[in-house]
């Protein structure tokens, strides 16, 4: 079943873009990652998901419903997990968790204290006590408390420490395996990369790719740097290198395919430092840039 | 229910401020009443103030000597407390949650937004009735020494119905500023403005029959204590324009809210 189905969604503030005919489905079950660079219309579109804010055009469906005509009903079984997390000040923190709940048909309290025990979180603090990381457990027990069918993760990882990031992702995996589907956007590629199953890829308000997982790894480039004295960059011109550059005695480029075709040619030289690395996310999206404009 | 009382409980700290102001206010003022009431040298001081001065600062209308009187000025400080309490009320139970940056914790909760709209209004419309209340009460406890006859009591039940009255103007201009204008905190400011305008209006319009077209432009003058004390009732048409000029704000806060887009 399709949990989430948006087509041709496009959100305007005044004339500033925030996105443009964005479509892609979820299916149940699913972690899918939402993966662009800051600004590029990832919070815009989950803000529409939750009808925070309305489209200029297009629609949007969660389990076969309209958001914006059926927000209420829907969010039933929504959680979301805020980038950054507000709460009001003066509350303690298991009143405002209470507060939430109240709004919940079912009982959230033993879910609420396992998810608090779970995270290390103090259920009797003040939120203006609490630091950042603390609001973003306060934000985790939230979103997850009601057990909803679908989970919004707006840059979740963003004030946690890695021990609590580990433990978060563990969380993730367990709601997943019981059915839970995970709607997760993030521009930090490596945690998105360790999570989900399949990913859309936003830049500039606009979807430049959606692709499985394993297809976006297995078609990922290397990104090779090479020091060696007196080398021609023209030896590393084989099929599958792009963006080679030569400045003194190194060689960077970019590589897609066999990773040996390239070792063999590097066991050939002398050489004095050599690097193969994943590419960062900024020059993914220089591939799907240029890739455009071609 | 419980958007209601987060909310009510949330604004009661400005209730009992406010409260403790205006019944500070009252106390005061009867405090320095003694010096005006059954007092004649007082009634030739305020006889020979020029006109237009005494017109401005509303004592044209009044015997200051009497109980009556003194109440009959005491109105307008009544209802611009009210106005400005009901305004920060009706603009700040909306545009805090965006101030406040709240606003996603609680419309991403399953409820609508017209819930949340009912239930916040709700919360504010208490206060003011509260704010009213405290506001008649403390006023009979602080004149009981002054033997307070019915016809004291006919006014100031007059006036708590006005002063009522113009709080539910200005609480439903305040949600509706707070639910069209972005940043919404600005609603705050822009309704105490146009209170400030209105109470402007109002004392203008009472100095010069030049300035009288004013009246249908200032809530405060629907409702002037000179005329209500004297009629021994509210003007019906007045009563009539301030429900439609509430009916209209809370209708466009029902058609603007729900379409808000929230930003934070």
């Amino acid at each position: 079943m399709r949990i989430i189905e948006v087509e041709h969604l496009t959100k305007y503030y005044g004339k500033a873009r925030g996105i443009e005919d964005v479509s892609f489905q979820v299916e149940e079950g699913e972690i899918f990652g939402f993966i662009g660079p800051n600004g590029a219309g990832k919070t815009t579109t989950i803000r529409l998901l939750l009808a925070l804010i309305y489209p200029t055009r297009g629609r949007a469906r969660i389990f076969g419903k309209d958001v914006f005509r059926y927000g209420p009903e829907i969010r039933q079984d929504i959680g979301y997990l805020p980038g950054e997390v507000f709460y009001y000040e003066r509350m303690k923190v298991i009143d405002l968790l209470k507060y939430a709940a109240s709004f919940y048909p079912r009982d959230c309290t033993r879910r609420m204290h396992e998810l608090a025990e779970y995270m290390e979180l103090d259920l009797n603090r003040r939120v203006d006590e609490l630091s950042y990381g603390n609001r973003k457990k306060v934000g985790i027990v939230q979103g997850l408390m009601h057990n909803p069918r679908l989970v919004f993760l707006d840059e979740p990882t963003i004030g946690l420490d890695p021990l609590m990031q580990r433990r978060f992702f563990d969380l993730i995996r367990e709601e997943n395996a019981r059915g839970l589907t995970v709607f997760f956007s993030s521009h930090i590629l490596s945690e998105v990369q360790r999570l989900c199953h399949r990913v859309a890829i936003i830049r500039e308000g606009r979807i430049v790719e959606i692709a499985d997982m394993e297809t976006l790894i297995r078609n990922n480039y290397k990104k090779v740097r090479v020091v060696a004295r007196d080398l021609d960059p023209a030896y590393f011109d084989l099929p599958g290198v792009t963006h080679l550059e030569h400045t003194n005695h190194t060689v960077h480029f970019f590589y897609r395919g066999d990773i040996n075709v390239v070792l063999r040619r590097l066991s050939a030289l002398n050489l004095t430092d050599v690097t193969i690395e994943e590419p960062t996310l900024e020059e993914i999206f220089m591939h799907y840039y240029q890739r455009d404009e071609s | 229910m419980n958007i209601f009382w987060h909310e009510w409980k949330s604004g009661l700290r400005s209730l009992l401020i406010w409260s403790g102001v205006m019944a500070l206010f009252i106390l005061i003022s009867v405090t320095k009443m003694a010096g005006y009431v059954n007092n004649p040298e007082m009634t030739a001081v305020l006889k020979s103030l020029p006109q237009a001065v005494a017109a401005a600062f509303g004592l044209g209308a009044f015997d200051l000597t009497t109980l009556d009187g003194f109440f009959g000025v005491m109105f307008v400080y009544f209802a611009l407390m009210g106005a400005i309490a009901a305004a920060t009320w009706g603009s700040g139970v909306l545009s805090r949650e965006e101030s406040g940056k709240t606003a996603d914790f609680l419309l991403t909760l399953p409820v609508s937004r017209s819930r949340v709209l009912t239930a916040k209004a709700l919360a504010a419309l208490v206060n003011c009735l509260l704010f009213t209340l405290v506001t008649g009460v403390v006023s009979v406890l602080a004149v009981q020494s002054y033997q307070p006859d019915a016809s004291f009591y006919r006014l100031l039940l007059l006036e708590m119905e006005a002063m009522f009255l113009i709080e539910l103007i200005f609480l439903a201009i305040g949600l509706m500023l707070a639910s069209l204008l972005r940043p919404a905190w600005r609603a705050v400011s822009v309704t105490i403005g146009l209170i400030l305008a209105s109470y402007f209006a109002f004392a203008v319009s009472n100095i010069s029959k030049d300035f009288d077209f004013l009246k249908y432009f200032t809530p405060f003058k629907y409702f002037d204590a000179a005329v209500f004390m004297q009629a021994g009732r509210l003007d019906g048409v007045y009563v009539l324009v301030s429900l439609l000029i509430i009916l209209a704000s809370i209708a466009v806060v029902y058609g603007a809210y729900p379409r808000r887009d929230i930003y934070i």
